[in-house]
C-alpha cells in the first residue's frame, strides 16, 4: 500500500457522553501510526456517523462508548451501515465494555473490542490485519 | 546566612565529587537518579510570606488550623460513625438514577439505613445537555448515568425525600450540572417558594462550572460567551438572593482525567476561576459579595504523590494572591480555595489489568490527600474501572483504607507536615511558576473564554503523550506495560451491594419518564407556559437583563428544562463540537 492509499479511520463519539480522552488519544495514534483519521467530535448521533462513514469513504469506523449504551448504539450504526450497503466498512469499539457484553457485540457484527488499557499499536495492527488495502 | 549558604555549596560539590559521581559511574548512569535538595533548592526563606501558619494568607498550609472532622474523628470511631468518602458533613452520597420516583425511592431507602445527608445528584446525560427525555438525542440515555429531570415536577419528585427534618432549610443540596445549572437553581428556589422556606437560608452547591466542559467534560449547549453571560446572571441572582448558595465549584480534577499534565490542571482551573470573577464584576458585584460563596470541586489526580502535594500547596497560595492581590478581596474567606476533596488519584489512575492492585493505589493518594490537608480517603474502590458499579469488598476495603490512614497511621496529625521541606518548598514554587506562565499564555490570548479550544487541544495533545510515555515504557504502569504475566489471577468481586440501582427500573425508566412527560404537557397551562418563554426570549436577548428571574417563572409554570434551553439555544446559538 503507498502512502496515498492509506487506511481511512473514522472515530466517532456515539450518544451524549462527553468524555473524549480515549477517542482522541486514538484518533491521534492511528494517525501517528500511518492512517488516515477523521474524529466526529462529541454528541453524533448514529446517522451522522454513518453519513459520515459514506462520504469520508473510510474502511473503519471505530466508536468510542463510556455511557453504557454500547449495545443500542453500535447497533444502531450497524443497522445504518447494511441500510447503506455499507457494512463492508469494519466496525470496532472502545470505551468501558464489560465482558459480558463481549458476545452481544459481536452479534452485532463488531469485528475489534478495545478497552481501557489497549496499546494503540495493537488497534492499528489489528485493523492492518483485517482490512487488505483500498 | 550567606556564609551558611556558601559553605553548603561548597560541601555539595565536595559530596558530588567524592561519592555521588563515583557511584553513578559505578552503577554506569548518565545521572544520578534521584536528587537531593538542600537549603539551596529552597531559594529564600520567606516562610511568613510563603507559607504561613494553617488557617492564615496565603493559605498554603491549609485553609483551617485543623479541619473540621478532625474535631469529632475520635467520636466518630467510638460510634462506628461511617462517613462516606468526600461527604463526612451533611451532603449525601453522589448518586442518581431513573425517574424522579425512582431516585427519590432509593434515597428514602438509603435514608431508612441511616444516611441522611442532603440530596447530591448526578443528573442523566440528556438533562445535563438540556434535553427532555422524548427528545430523539436522549433515546437510550434516560435515567442511565443519574436521574432524568425534565420538570420542576421531577424535581419535586426528588424532594419527596427530603421533608420535616431533612427539610431544605435543614440540608444542604449538590448539583452535578453545569451548562443548565440556571434552570436547576430556579427548580431549587421555586421548591422553597413552594415549601415557604426563605431563599436566604438555602444552602447548597451546583457544580455550574461551563468553561472545564469545553476544555474537558463535554456536556455544554451554548457558545462560550453567552455561557458565561448565564454565568454572571446566576452569579448576582443568587448574591442577591440566596446568598447562602455556593456559586460554583470550580473542577480541575476533571481537567486532568481529560488529560492534562498537572501544570495544566493547575493553569486551567485557574483561569477558569478567574474568568468567572471577570464576570462577576462585570455583572456589578463587589469582590467579597460573592467570592467567599466560590467553591472548588478537586483538583489532582496522578500517582505522583510528592508533585501532588505540591499542587495543593501552590494551588492555594495561587488562589489566594490572585484574590488579594489582583482582585483586592480583603475577606480571608474569599481568597480560600474551599473544596471538599484534597487530592486522590483520579479514576483514570487506576487499572483494567490486576483490579486489586487500584486498591494500593487509591491508598497512595490517600496519603498524598491526608499530607496535603485534606481527608486521607482511599478512592477509588479497586473495581472502578471494571465498569460495573463498585462491589461490596471493594467499597469495604476503600472506607476501612481511609480510617487506617486516619486512625492507625495517623496522616492527618500534623497539618502541612511538608511544611518548610527543602524539596517541598522548592517543588511547590516550581509549580506554582508554571502553571503562573501557563496562565500567561492564557491571558495573552484574551482570557479563558477566548482560550477553550487551545485548552482543550492542549489537554488532547496531553493525553496522548502520556500515552505514547507508557506504551514505549518511558512511564511504567504495573500489570500494564510492565510485570506482566503470562496467566493472571481470576478476580471476582461481590456485587450484592445495598446501593445497587435496580436494574428493573433502568430497563424501563425512559419509557415511564416519557409518559410522565407527556401527562405534564398535557395537564399544564400552555398560555402560561408560552408566555413565559416567550418573556425568557426578550430578557435574553438583552445582554444587560439578567435571565434568571424569568427562568423562575418557566420553571414555576412548568416550561420543562429542554423549552426553556430551546429558548436560550435560539438566541445564544449552539456550541459545535470541538474537533481535533
Amino acid at each position: 500500500m503507498g502512502e496515498t492509499n492509506k487506511i481511512r479511520v473514522l472515530i466517532a463519539k456515539p450518544g451524549l457522553d462527553g468524555h473524549e480522552r480515549g477517542a482522541r488519544v486514538v484518533a491521534f495514534g492511528l494517525r501517528d501510526a500511518g492512517f488516515e483519521v477523521i474524529y466526529t467530535g462529541l454528541r453524533q448521533t448514529p446517522d451522522q456517523i454513518v453519513n459520515a462513514a459514506i462520504q469520508e469513504d473510510v474502511n473503519v469506523v471505530g466508536l468510542s462508548i463510556l455511557s453504557g449504551a454500547h449495545l443500542s448504539l453500535t447497533r444502531k450504526v450497524m443497522e445504518g451501515l447494511r441500510a447503506r450497503n455499507a457494512d463492508d466498512i469494519m466496525l470496532i469499539v472502545g470505551g468501558i465494555i464489560p465482558a459480558d457484553d463481549l458476545p452481544a457485540l459481536r452479534e452485532i457484527g463488531v469485528s475489534g473490542v478495545f478497552t481501557a488499557g489497549t496499546a494503540i499499536p495493537e488497534i492499528a495492527e489489528f485493523i492492518r490485519r483485517h482490512i487488505a488495502g483500498p | 546566612m550567606n556564609d551558611d549558604r556558601k559553605r553548603i555549596e561548597e560541601a555539595r560539590q565536595v559530596w558530588e565529587e567524592k561519592l555521588l559521581h563515583p557511584r553513578v559511574k559505578r552503577f554506569r548512569l548518565s545521572q544520578s537518579p534521584t536528587r537531593f535538595y538542600t537549603p539551596l533548592d529552597r531559594g529564600e526563606d520567606r516562610f511568613l510570606e510563603k507559607v504561613g501558619f494553617p488557617g492564615w494568607y496565603p493559605f498554603t498550609s491549609g485553609n483551617n488550623p485543623f479541619d473540621f472532622w478532625r474535631a469529632y474523628a475520635a467520636d466518630a470511631a467510638k460510634l462506628g460513625f461511617r462517613p462516606d468518602w468526600g461527604g463526612a458533613g451533611r451532603v449525601g452520597k453522589y448518586g442518581g438514577f431513573g425517574t424522579a420516583a425512582d431516585y427519590r425511592d432509593y434515597l428514602l431507602r438509603m435514608q431508612s439505613m441511616g444516611r441522611k445527608g442532603g440530596p447530591n445528584i448526578a443528573f442523566d446525560l440528556v438533562t445535563q445537555c438540556g434535553y427532555d427525555s422524548d427528545s430523539p438525542y436522549a433515546e437510550g440515555e434516560v435515567g442511565r448515568v443519574g436521574v432524568a429531570v425534565d420538570s420542576f415536577r421531577d424535581f419535586q419528585v426528588i424532594y419527596e425525600a427530603y421533608t420535616g427534618d431533612l427539610n431544605i432549610d435543614r440540608v444542604p443540596s449538590n448539583y452535578t450540572i453545569n451548562a443548565p445549572a440556571a434552570v436547576i437553581i430556579a427548580m431549587y428556589a421555586a421548591l422553597a417558594k413552594k415549601r415557604g422556606v426563605p431563599l436566604e437560608v438555602l444552602e447548597g452547591t451546583p457544580q455550574n462550572d461551563i468553561l472545564k466542559e469545553f476544555i474537558a467534560r463535554g456536556t455544554y449547549i451554548f457558545p462560550p460567551a453567552p455561557s458565561m453571560r448565564l454565568f454572571r446572571d446566576i452569579c448576582v441572582f443568587c448574591t442577591k438572593y440566596m446568598p447562602k448558595l455556593n456559586i460554583c465549584s470550580i473542577g480541575g480534577y476533571h481537567i486532568r482525567e481529560a488529560g492534562a499534565t498537572r501544570v495544566q490542571d493547575l493553569a486551567f482551573s485557574m483561569a477558569n476561576g478567574k474568568a468567572y470573577i471577570e464576570a462577576a464584576l462585570e455583572g456589578g458585584l463587589a469582590i467579597d459579595e460573592f467570592a467567599p460563596q466560590m467553591t472548588f470541586n478537586a483538583f489532582g489526580g496522578s500517582m505522583e504523590i510528592y508533585q501532588e502535594i505540591a499542587l495543593q500547596r501552590a494551588a492555594r497560595r495561587m488562589w489566594a494572591r490572585m484574590l488579594k492581590e489582583r482582585f483586592g478581596a480583603e475577606n480571608p474567606r474569599s481568597m480560600m480555595i474551599r473544596q471538599p476533596i484534597t487530592a486522590h488519584i483520579g479514576c483514570s489512575s487506576t487499572t483494567l489489568q490486576r483490579p486489586l492492585n487500584n486498591l494500593a493505589r487509591a491508598v497512595v493518594g490517600g496519603m498524598a490527600a491526608g499530607m496535603s490537608g485534606g481527608i486521607p480517603g482511599a478512592y477509588p474502590p479497586f473495581d472502578e474501572p471494571l465498569g460495573l458499579g463498585h462491589s461490596l469488598e471493594a467499597v469495604q476495603l476503600q472506607i476501612d483504607a481511609t480510617r487506617i490512614m486516619i486512625y492507625e497511621a495517623k496522616v492527618a496529625d500534623v497539618a502541612d507536615p511538608w511544611a518548610g521541606s527543602y524539596f517541598m518548598e522548592s517543588l511547590t514554587d516550581e509549580t506554582e511558576t508554571a502553571a503562573l506562565e501557563e496562565m500567561e499564555k492564557i491571558e495573552d490570548m484574551g482570557g479563558a473564554v477566548e482560550a477553550v479550544s487551545y485548552m482543550a487541544g492542549a489537554v488532547a495533545r496531553s493525553a496522548y503523550e502520556r500515552q505514547k510515555k507508557i506504551e514505549n515504557q518511558e512511564e511504567f504502569v504495573v500489570g500494564v506495560n510492565c510485570f506482566t504475566g503470562e496467566t493472571e489471577m481470576e478476580v471476582t468481586v461481590n456485587r450484592m451491594m445495598e446501593a445497587t440501582y435496580d436494574p428493573g427500573l433502568m430497563r424501563t425508566a425512559e419509557e415511564r419518564q416519557k409518559a410522565a412527560l407527556e401527562q405534564l404537557k398535557r395537564e399544564r397551562n400552555d398560555r402560561a407556559v408560552s408566555n413565559s418563554l416567550k418573556m425568557l426570549e426578550k430578557k435574553a436577548e438583552d445582554v444587560g437583563e439578567n435571565v434568571m428571574p424569568a427562568v423562575c417563572e418557566c420553571v414555576e409554570n412548568e416550561a420543562t428544562l429542554q423549552e426553556i434551553c430551546d429558548v436560550l439555544r435560539g438566541v445564544f446559538g449552539q456550541a459545535e463540537p470541538i474537533k481535533l
